[in-house]
C-alpha cells in the first residue's frame, strides 16, 4: 500500500467508521505476531581467511534451516549446520602452527531446535541447541517469551538461556575443561511510523569455567566473564525508490576488559522481476581484553595471572563490505548469493590506540541460498 | 555502565508510547520481508558466528545458540 | 447486481474453494439488503415505517452507523433513506420527463435520516412511507467482503471488481501492482486513466449508469436529499481508498459536493479523478 494511500482516521472519518464493519479487513491484517506462512532454506557458505603471506582457515559449511507454522498456533523453528574447517590457526599473535603452516582438519555438527506456542497477546518459545566437534561439546536450553500491544506496534521480549560447554583437547587432558553460562534478553520492538520500525535489545550473559585456548602456547583467561550489550537496529522504508535502508549499532562490555562498539548499514534495493541487491558494510571496534600482551612473545606473562596473545582480544578495528543479490519467485521459490570481505586492523580501532605489532588479518565469505515458503 | 543501559531501555520503551500508533492498513510497507528484523534467520546464524570466532565480542542478537570451540 | 463483475485469485492452491466462499457472500449480503426480496432486512425495516421497532444485527448496525458518518460528511446529502426519490424520478418511464412537482413534495417528506430512530439492536422509521436503500453502501461492502474472505482463507493476491468498482490485495502474483482502469464517463470501454495499487480499492460514482436526458440535460441516479434533484456538477468522479466502501462513499459524498468535492477528498489525502459537466478533468491520479 502506497505511503500516500495510507492515512489516519482523524483526517478520514469514513475509513475509520468502515473499519467498524464486521470482516471488513482480513484477520491477517490485524493479528501479524504469529507467521502465516513456513519456509524451508538450504544454504553453502565457502568461508577462507588469510593473514599477510599465509592463508589461515578454510571452512565449508552446508546448512538447512526451517520454520514450520503447525496445529493453527504453535510454529517449529529448526536449523542443522555442518562445518568442514581446515588449515592453520596461530599458536600466538600471527605465528601459525605446523611448519608450513598446514594445520588441522575439523568438523562440526550443530543444530538447534525451537516451538512456539502463540496465544492472543503473547507467545512462549522454548529450544534447545547441541553443537558437536571432536573437542568440543555444547548444549544450551532457552525461554523465549514475547508480548505485544493490542495494536501490535510494540513487542517486548524476554529471553533467558543456559549454555553447558565441555571442552576437551585431543592432545591432553584438562581436568576442568567445563563451562557454564546464563544469558539473558530484554527487548522491545516498535512501529514508529508505517514506514519505520525500530528494535533495542539488552543481553546479559555471565559465565564461568573454562574460557581459554588450549591450542594456543601459552593462554590463561578468567574463569568468569560477564557480557553486557545493547544493540539498536532501525529500519527506514523509502516507498519511492522501493528501497529498505537498515541501520545497527551495538555497545558491548566484557569483563575481560575490552569495549567494543559495532555499526552496520544494508540498503535493501528492489529492482523490476523481483529481484533485491543489497550492498551492506559493517565497521567494528574494540578494546584489548585486561590480560592480552602485545608482541615480542610471551612478554608480560606472570605465573598464576592471566595472559593470552590471541590477537582476537587485542585492540583493533574491523571492516565488512558485501553484497548480495536475491530473487523470488511467485511460487515462493527464493534464491540469493552474496559475497562479503572482511579485514582487521590495529590500525582502524576507533576510541583508542590498536595493539602494536599485529599483523592484518583479512577473511572472505560465499554464500549461496535456496529456499521455499509453504 | 549497567545504569546507562538500564536508563537507555526504559528511554526506548518511554519513547514508544508517544509514538502515533500505526493503523492496521497502513502496515503493508512494515510487512515487508526487508523491514522484519528477524528475516533471514540462518545468514543471521552464520554471520554471528563468523564475527564470534573472530572478535571478542558476542551479543544482543538473541539467547540460546550453541557454542563452539572456534580458532 | 448489473454491470460486470469479476474474480481474480492468486496465491492459493484451491483458488475455486476460495471463490465460492466469497461469492456465497456476496449473494448472501446481496439477499439480505435487497430492496426487492420478501424476506429481506431492507424491506422489514420499510414495511415497519410508521410502526414498531425491528429488530437488527451487529452487520447491519455497524451499516447504519458507517450510513450516519456519511451522512455527516456530506452536510446531509448523503441520506439512507432518501431512496423514496427513486420512485418519482423514473428513469424507465417513456418519454423521459421530471417528476410531477406534488409528488416530488411528497416524497421529500419520506426523507430524513436525522428523524430516524436506531441503535445498536433496533430501527424504526417514524413515518409510513419512509424507506431505507442500502444500495449506495451496499455493493462496495460486499466487494470488501470478498477480500477478508478470501485472503483469510490463503488467497495471498486478488483483485475484485463488482460492477465497476475494484478491490485488490497483495498485488499481482508476480510481484507487480495491479493495474486498475478507470472508464472515461462519455467512452465507456476506454479507460481515461489508472491507478497503480497493491492493495486498495477504486470506485466511481457517475451520471452515465443510470440516467435520462431531457431536453439536452442529463439526469442521473445521484440524487441530492437536501434538494430531492439529480446532481449535475460532475460527469464521474472516482476515488482510490484503503477500502472499497470508502472509496465509493466519497466518490458519491464528492458528486453530492458539487464544487467542494476536490478539497473534500483532499482532506482525507486520497487520491481521485473527476470529469466535471463541462469535460474537463481534475483531480491528483495522473
Amino acid at each position: 500500500m502506497a505511503a500516500t494511500e495510507a492515512k489516519s482516521a482523524a483526517i478520514n472519518p469514513l475509513l475509520a467508521a468502515a473499519l467498524a464493519l464486521p470482516g471488513i479487513l482480513p484477520a491477517a491484517a490485524l493479528a501479524q505476531s504469529m507467521p502465516d506462512q513456513g519456509i524451508f532454506s538450504v544454504n553453502y557458505l565457502d568461508y577462507r581467511d588469510w593473514q599477510p603471506g599465509a592463508d589461515r582457515m578454510s571452512v565449508k559449511s552446508p546448512s538447512f534451516y526451517v520454520l514450520a507454522p503447525f496445529a493453527d498456533k504453535w510454529t517449529f523453528e529448526g536449523s542443522v549446520v555442518y562445518d568442514a574447517m581446515s588449515g592453520a590457526s596461530p599458536l600466538y599473535f600471527n605465528t601459525l602452527s605446523g611448519a608450513s603452516g598446514t594445520g588441522i582438519t575439523e568438523y562440526r555438527t550443530a543444530g538447534d531446535a525451537k516451538v512456539t506456542r502463540y496465544f492472543d497477546r503473547y507467545s512462549i518459545g522454548v529450544g534447545g541447541a547441541y553443537s558437536h566437534e571432536r573437542d568440543y561439546i555444547s548444549r544450551a536450553g532457552s525461554l523465549d517469551v514475547r508480548w505485544w500491544t493490542a495494536d501490535h506496534n510494540t513487542t517486548f521480549a524476554f529471553g533467558f538461556a543456559g549454555n553447558a560447554d565441555y571442552i576437551h583437547p585431543a592432545d591432553r587432558e584438562l581436568d576442568n575443561g567445563r563451562r557454564h553460562t546464563l544469558d539473558f534478553l530484554a527487548g522491545v520492538t516498535q512501529n514508529l511510523s508505517p514506514v519505520d520500525i525500530v528494535q533495542s535489545n539488552i543481553t546479559y550473559s555471565t559465565g564461568h569455567g573454562y574460557y581459554s585456548d588450549p591450542y594456543k602456547l601459552l593462554d590463561t583467561r578468567p574463569d568468569e566473564r560477564r557480557i553486557w550489550a545493547w544493540l539498536t537496529r532501525y529500519n527506514h522504508r523509502f516507498v519511492q525508490p522501493d528501497a529498505t535502508l537498515q541501520l545497527g549499532y551495538r555497545y558491548l562490555n566484557d569483563s575481560f576488559g575490552g569495549d567494543s562498539h559495532a555499526f552496520d548499514v544494508a540498503w535493501v534495493q528492489s529492482l523490476p522481476g523481483n529481484v533485491t541487491l543489497t550492498p551492506s558494510f559493517r565497521y567494528y571496534t574494540q578494546g584489548a581484553a585486561d590480560f592480552f600482551f602485545g608482541p615480542p612473545f610471551p612478554q608480560g606473562f606472570q605465573f598464576g595471572q592471566s595472559f593470552t596473545a590471541d590477537t582476537r582480544l587485542s585492540a583493533f578495528g574491523a571492516m565488512t563490505a558485501g553484497i548480495k543479490v536475491a530473487k523470488v519467485f511467485a511460487d515462493g521459490w527464493g534464491i540469493n548469493l552474496s559475497f562479503d570481505f572482511y579485514r582487521q586492523r590495529s590500525g582502524w580501532r576507533a576510541f583508542g590506540a590498536g595493539s602494536d605489532g599485529i599483523e592484518a588479518f583479512s577473511a572472505r565469505w560465499i554464500n549461496a541460498g535456496v529456499s521455499k515458503a509453504f | 555502565m549497567r545504569r546507562i543501559l538500564i536508563v537507555a531501555l526504559a528511554i526506548a520503551c518511554a519513547g514508544c508510547a508517544t509514538v502515533t500508533p500505526v493503523k492496521p492498513w497502513e502496515k503493508g510497507e512494515l510487512a515487508r520481508p526487508s523491514m522484519q528484523f528477524d528475516n533471514d534467520r540462518l545468514e543471521a546464524k552464520y554471520t554471528e558466528h563468523i564475527y564470534q570466532s573472530k572478535e571478542m565480542a558476542s551479543g544482543g542478537h538473541g539467547v540460546g545458540g550453541g557454542g563452539c570451540g572456534c580458532n | 447486481m448489473g454491470g460486470d463483475n469479476e474474480l481474480l485469485l492468486g496465491g492459493a492452491d484451491h483458488p475455486e474453494a476460495i471463490a465460492a466462499r466469497a461469492i456465497d457472500d456476496v449473494m448472501r449480503i446481496e439477499r439480505k439488503y435487497s430492496r426487492y426480496r420478501d424476506d429481506s432486512v431492507t424491506t422489514a425495516i420499510n414495511r415497519a415505517a410508521g410502526g414498531d421497532p425491528v429488530a437488527i444485527d451487529a452487520e447491519t448496525a455497524a451499516l447504519l452507523d458507517y450510513a450516519q458518518t456519511c451522512h455527516q460528511q456530506s452536510g446531509g446529502r448523503f441520506d439512507l433513506t432518501s431512496g423514496v426519490l427513486r420512485t418519482v424520478w423514473d428513469f424507465n418511464r417513456n418519454p423521459p420527463a421530471r417528476p410531477d412537482a406534488a409528488a416530488l413534495r411528497a416524497a421529500r417528506e419520506c426523507i430524513g435520516w436525522h428523524d430516524v430512530e436506531w441503535d445498536a439492536r433496533r430501527i424504526r422509521l417514524p413515518r409510513a412511507g419512509m424507506q431505507v436503500d442500502f444500495g449506495g453502501i451496499g455493493k462496495e461492502y460486499a466487494a470488501d467482503r470478498v477480500a477478508s474472505i478470501a485472503a483469510d482463507a490463503g488467497a495471498r493476491h486478488g483483485c475484485v471488481n463488482l460492477g465497476g468498482d475494484v478491490r485488490v490485495w497483495g498485488g499481482r502474483p508476480d510481484g507487480s501492482a495491479w493495474r486498475v482502469g478507470i472508464r472515461h464517463p462519455r467512452a465507456p470501454d476506454a479507460a481515461m486513466a489508472g491507478v497503480d495499487l497493491h492493495d486498495g480499492a477504486v470506485a466511481t460514482s457517475g451520471d452515465y449508469e443510470r440516467f435520462v436526458d431531457i431536453d439536452g440535460r442529463r439526469y442521473c441516479h445521484v440524487i441530492d436529499a437536501l434538494t430531492g434533484e439529480p446532481v449535475d456538477a460532475w460527469r464521474s468522479i472516482s476515488v482510490a481508498a484503503p477500502l472499497a466502501i470508502v472509496a465509493g462513499s466519497y466518490a458519491t459524498i464528492a458528486m453530492l459536493l458539487a464544487g467542494d468535492a476536490g478539497p473534500f477528498i483532499d482532506r482525507a489525502a486520497l487520491r481521485w479523478l473527476g470529469v466535471d459537466a463541462d469535460g474537463a478533468v481534475h483531480g491528483t491520479i495522473e
